[in-house]
């Protein structure tokens, strides 16, 4: 895979970047890189750790790059790294790149052959994973494109995700792994939900996002792995992050009770009046 | 069940059409459109943007206040992207040039999406079982 590297997105965690064992445990040999900002107290320990692999860019710089959706002063928070990496991709002369965060502990499939959902089939060859979807993401004009999460799946068989892909549609949403190009820039908006709101914002605009749900990434529980996101997360809560994506989709996104035992308010996309639909040429005068 | 006087607009017959397009719906990720034209009014739903509109409109507030309060009233209009998609299928040239340019609708040009998925499919079916065996 010519020009092409992965972007592990770190914070404050030097020691529990679980990602980048896990991708080379599973035979991702390219190269790597560990983005970490400016205003992180743990830089000199990455660069201990990881040397030059170790990227730094200025949050202030980027913040003025594009929008957060409020007022707030907090900066801990993802929105600023996954914005400059398109910069960072571009110095460092890579046109394609994945972007991951760094608490990653398995890659698996989630269907067999058969579409039968599975857990337990491991993936074993990452290098040729990447080397598929990038053949794909060559191949179209999808802006970005991602591998499931393990959390797309919670209800297994019955969950969202699954049956779109059994029903042989495909989810437009991108989280948490991004194939990106220099030559398909976009950005994240809102500080928090920044994902989903770039893809509903971008898609309802025309880019095309998918996830591929045959891959799932799996990773450390939200608030077992300190540092990082989880401290914006646990003092704003799901009720404002969910509604910075009704303020950049205030047609199509709703803030709606979730959850059985856990009862919280989260964003529901109402997907036919979010994205466009994709028409086959057949149709075209 | 489908009306074929509604087919016109197609440079296929009925039987072609289902055979290309409407048998490979589980296997590719496109829209297949209904066969009935949607009426225009049924592709939106702007009775969100009416009320702001009338409350901007009795409001005291300066033009250009008011202007800005106008263009972002229109983020309340729900756009229903699958009779969008009908509507398109069922439009003149003009008509469907200007859906494409204002992102309405996604042509997917030369199969792009269609192929490249179906080689995304194969290989990664490939790849599992080298994974199971290996």
């Amino acid at each position: 895979m010519d020009n092409f590297c992965v972007f592990i997105l770190t914070h404050g965690r030097p020691d529990k970047v679980f990602t980048y064992k896990t991708i080379r445990d599973k035979n991702y040999t390219g190269p790597i890189y560990l983005v970490v900002d400016d205003e992180d107290k743990t830089y000199d320990q990455y660069t201990n750790l990881y040397g030059d692999q170790v990227i730094q860019f200025s949050k202030s710089e980027i913040a003025k790059t594009f929008d957060v959706g409020d007022n707030f002063n907090d900066r801990r928070a993802v929105v600023y790294a996954r914005n400059a990496v398109f910069d960072i991709a571009k110095k460092l002369g890579y046109k394609y790149f994945l972007v991951l965060d760094d608490d990653y502990t398995d890659f698996r499939w989630s269907f067999t052959n058969e579409k039968k959902y599975v857990t337990n089939k491991y993936i074993q060859n990452l290098d040729k994973i990447f080397e598929i979807l990038l053949k794909f993401y060559k191949s179209t004009n999808f802006t970005s494109i991602c591998m499931a999460q393990g959390g797309d799946f919670i209800g297994g068989e019955g969950s969202g995700l699954s049956k779109t892909f059994l029903n042989g549609q495909i989810s437009r949403k991108v989280m948490n792994s991004f194939f990106c190009s220099t030559e398909r820039p976009f950005q994240f908006v809102g500080r928090i939900n920044e994902d989903v709101n770039a893809y509903c914002y971008f898609g309802y605009k025309g880019h095309l996002f998918m996830t591929v749900a045959q891959l799932r990434l799996e990773q450390k529980q939200t608030q077992s792995n300190s540092g990082g996101l989880t401290d914006i997360y646990l003092n704003f809560g799901t009720y404002v992050k969910s509604f910075y994506s009704v303020m950049y989709n205030p047609a199509s996104v709703k803030v709606r009770q979730m959850g059985q035992n856990n009862k919280r308010l989260h964003h529901s996309i109402h997907w036919d009046t979010t994205v466009p639909k994709i028409l086959s040429e057949n149709f075209k005068k | 069940m489908f009306k074929q006087s509604t087919l016109d607009i197609f440079d296929t017959t009925e039987e072609e059409l289902i055979n290309t397009v409407y048998t490979k719906k589980v296997e590719v990720p496109v829209y297949v459109p209904k066969y009935e034209k949607p009426n225009i009014f049924e592709l939106f739903n702007h009775k969100k943007t009416l009320e702001l509109l009338q409350n901007i409109e009795k409001s005291n507030l300066t033009i250009e206040e008011k202007k800005f309060l106008t263009l972002a009233a229109y983020r309340h209009t729900v756009l229903y992207f699958d009779k969008i998609a009908d509507y398109y299928a069922h439009s003149n040239k003009e008509m469907q040039e200007l859906m494409e340019q204002s992102a309405l609708v996604i042509i997917d040009f030369d199969k792009a999406i269609e192929n490249g998925f179906a080689v995304l499919n194969n290989e990664l079916s490939n790849q599992y079982l080298e994974d199971q065996n290996g």
